[in-house]
């Protein structure tokens, strides 16, 4: 597996994956929509399955000693990372935010425990419609592309109106900072949980859908 | 010893199937894959490496199921599809970093002694290469991790004259040399009459024949007519020429033909027998 993960790294790696968790800075701006920079992290995955076309990763990956299941692996591993790798990039500037600038975010849910919570959720669900459609047939990037876009903006969407249309979602969930901290610690706690149960039914489903597949 | 069997291989496509493939590769032997575009070359070639998944058949490499174990048969395969086209940007240094990773028994100083053969230069991306040196790479990746097998599909195709020629005695090389066994799938016959021990003839996803080249070629002769052609089933595929007819007719049949009689050689067996 560490061979395939290699492989993922110096060759199917692309740049814009790596440029995009620097948008983590984001958080800097005062107010924004801040789920867009997770929004981004997808973009980073699809231009990694559709680099991974363009240059015949898998046909590449195929001939060497590896099985189908390993080569879902080690993708999925690569987009793990990618992912917590956001979080973590994302976690110094929201502590940055916080103690430079102390308004509520205008634009959007504040940036506090729940917010990672529900961001964990969104690209929980887009690891499962994208992936689970992409391995159907990986020469295919831009459908499930665009699913996992739209799985991505409704939870976004749902996330947001929520604030309006439940009390409890703006008094202990949108609250700046830390206050009321454990219900924020549950969603952030559920939300990673749902991301890597979304992630790991999304492996399941690609493994199966990528054995049947012919290239 | 047979290192690859393919027993009674079926895959169904809309409007094209293979049926009931059958062949077997011996060690230390090259052996041809003819047939005219579309035949099922390539998807023969696909399904022994489960980059299609048969509908039936079995294929056995080194005496070995291939699905339960495949890692250990890929260790000893070499399959080159044509020249590399993956990763046409990443440098030669880069792509040979990864897959060595991969091969237990990689060999740093065999790569480093094919690469120079083959004068290439590890800075180049695959873009940066001809046809030819690109097959060549994909050929000292193969021959660095001491693949037994070699499998490649059109390897010549695209290539010039001199580079296919040179190609061709890198393989008989390889086979004189270093006991490596080699299929390659063509539509370039005289490539075969070159190097081929024993050829293998697929149309419309049947073979039609597999033995050796000596003796396939042996079974055939040309009928020449400056006239009309008569009626006789003994004749295949009839087609016109500059000067007349041709016909292809087993060498058994050749008695009391009223024909210029020639040789065959395996272009002219296989456009007669594709006009069946």
């Amino acid at each position: 597996m560490k061979d395939l993960i290699y492989k993922e790294l110096m060759l199917a790696m692309h740049p814009a994956a790596i440029l995009f968790l620097c948008l983590s800075s984001m958080l800097m701006i005062p107010s924004y929509p801040y789920f867009i920079i997770f929004f981004y992290t997808c973009l980073g995955v699809f231009f990694i399955c559709m680099s991974g076309r363009e240059n015949k990763d898998i046909y590449y990956t195929m001939l060497l000693p590896a099985e189908k299941r390993g080569i879902v692996a080690a993708r999925f591993l690569l987009v793990v990372l990618i992912e917590l790798l956001q979080f973590a990039a994302a976690v110094p500037f929201a502590l940055l935010r916080s103690a430079v600038y102390s308004g509520p975010n205008e634009a959007g849910m504040n940036v506090n425990a729940a917010f990672f919570g529900f961001a964990f959720l969104m690209l929980g669900l887009f690891n499962l419609v994208f992936f689970t459609k992409y391995y159907k047939n990986p020469n295919k990037v831009g459908v499930p592309f665009l699913l996992g876009c739209i799985a991505f903006s409704v939870c976004m969407l749902f996330v947001e109106a929520s604030r309006f249309a439940v009390p409890f979602v703006e008094h202990y969930l949108n609250a700046p900072g830390a206050q009321n901290l454990p219900y924020q610690a549950a969603v952030l706690a559920i939300g990673a949980a749902l991301w890597a149960l979304l992630t790991a039914a999304a492996y399941r489903r690609s493994v199966k859908s990528f054995e049947a597949f012919d290239l | 010893m047979t290192v690859l069997s393919v027993k009674n291989l079926c895959k169904k496509y809309e409007g094209f199937a293979l049926k009931n493939v059958s062949f077997d590769l011996r060690e230390g032997e090259i052996t041809g894959f003819i047939g005219r575009n579309g035949a099922g070359k390539t998807t023969t070639l696909k399904s022994l490496l489960n980059f299609v998944h048969p509908d039936g058949g079995e294929i056995r490499f080194f005496g070995r199921e291939f699905a339960p174990h495949e890692l250990e048969i890929k260790q000893k395969l070499g399959f080159v599809s044509g020249g590399i086209d993956y990763y046409p940007m990443k440098k030669l240094k880069t792509i040979t970093d990864v897959t060595r990773r991969f091969y237990h028994e990689w060999d740093d100083a065999a790569y480093r002694r094919y690469m120079e053969l083959f004068g290439l230069d590890e800075r180049k991306t695959p873009k940066q290469l001809s046809e030819g040196m690109k097959v060549k790479y994909s050929l000292a990746l193969a021959l660095s991790h001491h693949a037994k097998l070699l499998l490649f599909d059109e390897p010549t195709s695209g290539l010039d004259p001199v580079s296919r020629d040179e190609l061709l005695d890198i393989f008989m090389d390889l086979v004189q040399n270093e006991d490596i066994t080699l299929l390659f799938s063509t539509h370039i016959t005289t490539d075969l009459e070159k190097c081929a021990d024993n050829i293998i003839y697929i149309k419309n996803g049947e073979i039609l024949a597999e033995e050796g080249l000596d003796a396939f070629l042996a079974e055939y002769k040309v009928a020449r007519f400056s006239g009309g052609v008569p009626h006789d089933p003994r004749l295949v595929g009839v087609k016109r020429e500059r000067t007349g007819h041709t016909a292809l007719v087993r060498a058994d049949d050749i008695a009391a033909l009223d024909a210029e009689i020639t040789d065959a050689d395996l272009e002219e067996i296989m456009v007669h027998m594709e006009k069946e």
